[in-house]
């Protein structure tokens, strides 16, 4: 709680925001005649959070969220999703309970994949909202997150920082290809223009394996020994980085800059060898997401969410380090 | 090494023709890469580097000597990856609840052993083809370590609650150089690909694997109990994984049961096939596997340190595969007529 506190309170200085929608309203939603009838009868709504991988390191921290939203009166919230990033079962799995459920929260494994479902789920009067990665193809009424774009952006301008404008940076990414990681690339590498002196070497695609992600950023610097920074994009490639660093006597003349709280990330800001990290809240990601649908429902008008970018360096990282 | 193996599958010294030919195939096909990579970038050819490979292709190795027991004795082992998270993470677990290294590194080759022997016992009691007995096992073993762990990463440091002095045991055995200079997963690979090269071409339990592998029903007429060659051969399997999934814990002292060792199997059977060992059993060569493991290793080296886009590196890297093994089968087949 005290890391989503922090994390929220960060991000509230930082981040210009999600741009607004237009306002969702239940008058303007087709509502299945089954829920409209547990709506007016005061009954339990069943809300399903459904998540692309939950056996990924945020599943559990959104499932806390998740929890914590299943606590409010009135609404039963379930933590559903594929084990690994599995479009084909988070398809099945959402087509098997659609009959069951009040509403759907779902952050994507595929943005392309799953738009069609999305559209058939509210087809069926069912409410739908996207959390955590946004599915702007498809029809879901709002979004709940982090706008990925504008984190990788603030990711590149911390770079440019943390590097005084100079240098030449490298990206790291477990996965090249996946949507979140697209966008927070061309996030990072919009905010690293910004700096004329900065030149993105390559983007390395470690995979997810940890002792891929270490070998493959051990080649990547090997073959590259003049990058001075090293731009992770999500939570595993961070401490990856920081522990080549660390072996390789490089803490401050390899500047890193990454995501998430991970411990080995936290520890490893807090000791110097990587100069920041951000944040994205999953806590409050998976409490929105149920919290939306219950207000849907309850006839108030939803928007999208910003759950913020949250920046952490060794100035403030001792506000989410474990006692 | 090899006149025992192809004696037990087809006697005659055509066959040790065809095996040090397979070999020295192999072999030629790494060094011609090599010499490549080291004409198109200065730094493929530079003690660090290849010390980095050594160590990169550690625990791949480890876990390819116990793959080539038991493609040769003909079964497959598709749950390895899951049991590398297993017992990485279960060994991690116990040192972060305060036991020293030897009872948590025995727990985890304990589990991976355990996990070879159910699969084992599946594949030859249980009559399961060892494809669907290890696909399930490796649903089960990675659903078993995410409902231990919760899906949270585990991470052995002292703030977690790991003893000093064992943790720096735990980091020397992952992340310790000898004389300063050889990685130990360096040092690891080698001492269990010497002993795997020994039992497997130098003991009468290798000629077994080899006979069983080759024909069981005439290892069956000729006394071997082919049961217990295969149930060991997973048993070894399973340890080994289990080795290697320490010791990868050990190196990056954090492991998510979601994402520790996933797809590995496929990287560990790809390795060994690409070294010779036969798919179909009873055929195979240490020697073999551990230039297959190089193969691949210094191809995925390679690709990164002439700066190939990492998509058509994993082009690549399969093509290498498909050519390798291509090669191979089209170049002895005659001698098999």
């Amino acid at each position: 709680m005290k890391k989503l506190l922090a994390g929220t309170a960060m991000a509230l200085l930082l981040m210009p925001g999600l741009a607004a929608a237009e306002p969702k309203s239940l008058a303007d939603f087709k509502l299945a005649d089954r829920i409209a009838a547990k709506v007016a009868a005061g009954e339990e709504l069943n809300f399903f959070v459904s998540y692309q991988d939950v056996s990924n390191e945020f599943a559990p921290q959104i499932r806390v969220g998740v929890e914590k939203a299943d606590a409010m009166d009135g609404v039963k919230a379930t933590f559903i999703g594929p084990v690994g990033s599995d479009a084909d079962a988070q398809i099945n799995e959402i087509e098997a309970l659609m009959d069951t459920m009040d509403g759907l929260a779902i952050s994507s494994v595929s943005t392309d994949a799953l738009a069609p479902l999305i559209d058939r789920v509210l087809a069926a009067g069912i409410p739908v909202i996207a959390y955590n990665t946004d599915n702007p193809d498809s029809g879901r009424l709002v979004f709940a997150g982090q706008d990925l774009v504008q984190s990788g952006v603030e990711a590149g301008k911390l770079m440019g920082g943390v590097m005084e404008g100079k240098g030449k940076v490298m990206i790291l990414t477990l996965d090249a290809a996946a949507q979140w990681s697209l966008d927070r690339e061309k996030g990072a590498r919009d905010g690293l223009a910004a700096f004329p002196d900065i030149e993105i070497v390559q983007t390395v695609n470690t995979g997810s394996d940890p002792q891929e992600m270490y070998a493959s950023i051990e080649n990547a610097m090997l073959a590259n020994p003049e990058v001075t920074g090293l731009l992770s994009l999500e939570c595993c490639t961070t401490p990856a980085a920081g522990s080549w660093v660390d072996r390789n006597q490089k803490a401050g003349a390899v500047k890193i800059v990454g995501f998430d709280l991970l411990d080995q990330t936290v520890e490893m800001v807090a000791a110097g060898s990587i100069q920041a990290t951000i944040d994205q809240a999953p806590e409050a990601q998976g409490f929105a997401a149920v919290d939306l649908l219950a207000r849907f429902l309850k006839g108030e008008p939803i928007d999208n969410l910003d759950t913020g970018v949250g920046i952490f360096t060794k100035d403030n990282i001792a506000s989410v380090m474990k006692q | 090494m090899v006149d025992r193996s192809v004696t037990a599958v087809k006697p005659g010294s055509g066959g040790l023709n065809r095996l040090r030919g397979r070999e020295t195939g192999v072999f030629v096909a790494l060094v011609v890469m090599c010499v490549a990579l080291t004409l198109m970038n200065d730094r493929f050819l530079t003690s660090t580097n290849l010390l980095n490979i050594g160590r990169q292709v550690s625990l791949l190795g480890i876990m390819a000597v116990g793959m080539t027991f038991v493609l040769v004795s003909g079964e497959v082992d598709l749950s390895i990856g899951s049991t590398y998270a297993l017992a990485g993470i279960a060994s991690g677990m116990m040192i972060i609840s305060g036991f020293g290294l030897v009872p948590a590194m025995v727990v985890g080759l304990v589990c991976g052993a355990v996990i070879g022997l159910i699969n084992g016992l599946l594949s030859t009691y249980g009559r399961l083809p060892s494809l669907i007995a290890t696909l399930g096992m490796l649903s089960m073993v990675r659903g078993a370590v995410l409902i231990l762990t919760d899906g949270r990463p585990v991470t052995v440091n002292l703030r977690n609650g790991a003893d000093p002095d064992v943790l720096a045991q735990f980091q020397f055995i992952g992340q310790g150089y000898l004389f300063g200079i050889v990685p130990m997963q360096l040092i690891f690979f080698v001492l269990v690909a010497a002993a795997g090269w020994f039992l497997l071409a130098r003991t009468s339990f290798g000629f077994r694997v080899f006979a069983v592998g080759g024909s069981a029903k005439a290892a069956r007429v000729s006394g071997i109990h082919v049961q217990a060659v295969k149930i060991w051969a997973m048993t070894l399997m399973g340890a080994l994984a289990a080795f290697a999934g320490i010791l990868s814990l050990a190196f990056l002292p954090s492991g998510q049961a979601g994402r520790m060792g996933m797809g590995l199997e496929l990287d560990v059977i790809a390795a060994t096939i690409v070294g010779g060992t036969s798919l179909a059993g009873g055929e195979g060569t240490i020697l073999g596997t551990i230039l297959g493991v190089l193969i691949i290793g210094v191809m995925r080296n390679g690709l990164v340190l002439t700066g190939v886009s990492p998509f058509a590196q994993e082009f690549l890297i399969g093509l290498v595969i498909v050519i390798a093994v291509a090669i191979d089968k089209w170049t002895t087949t005659p001698h098999r007529a």
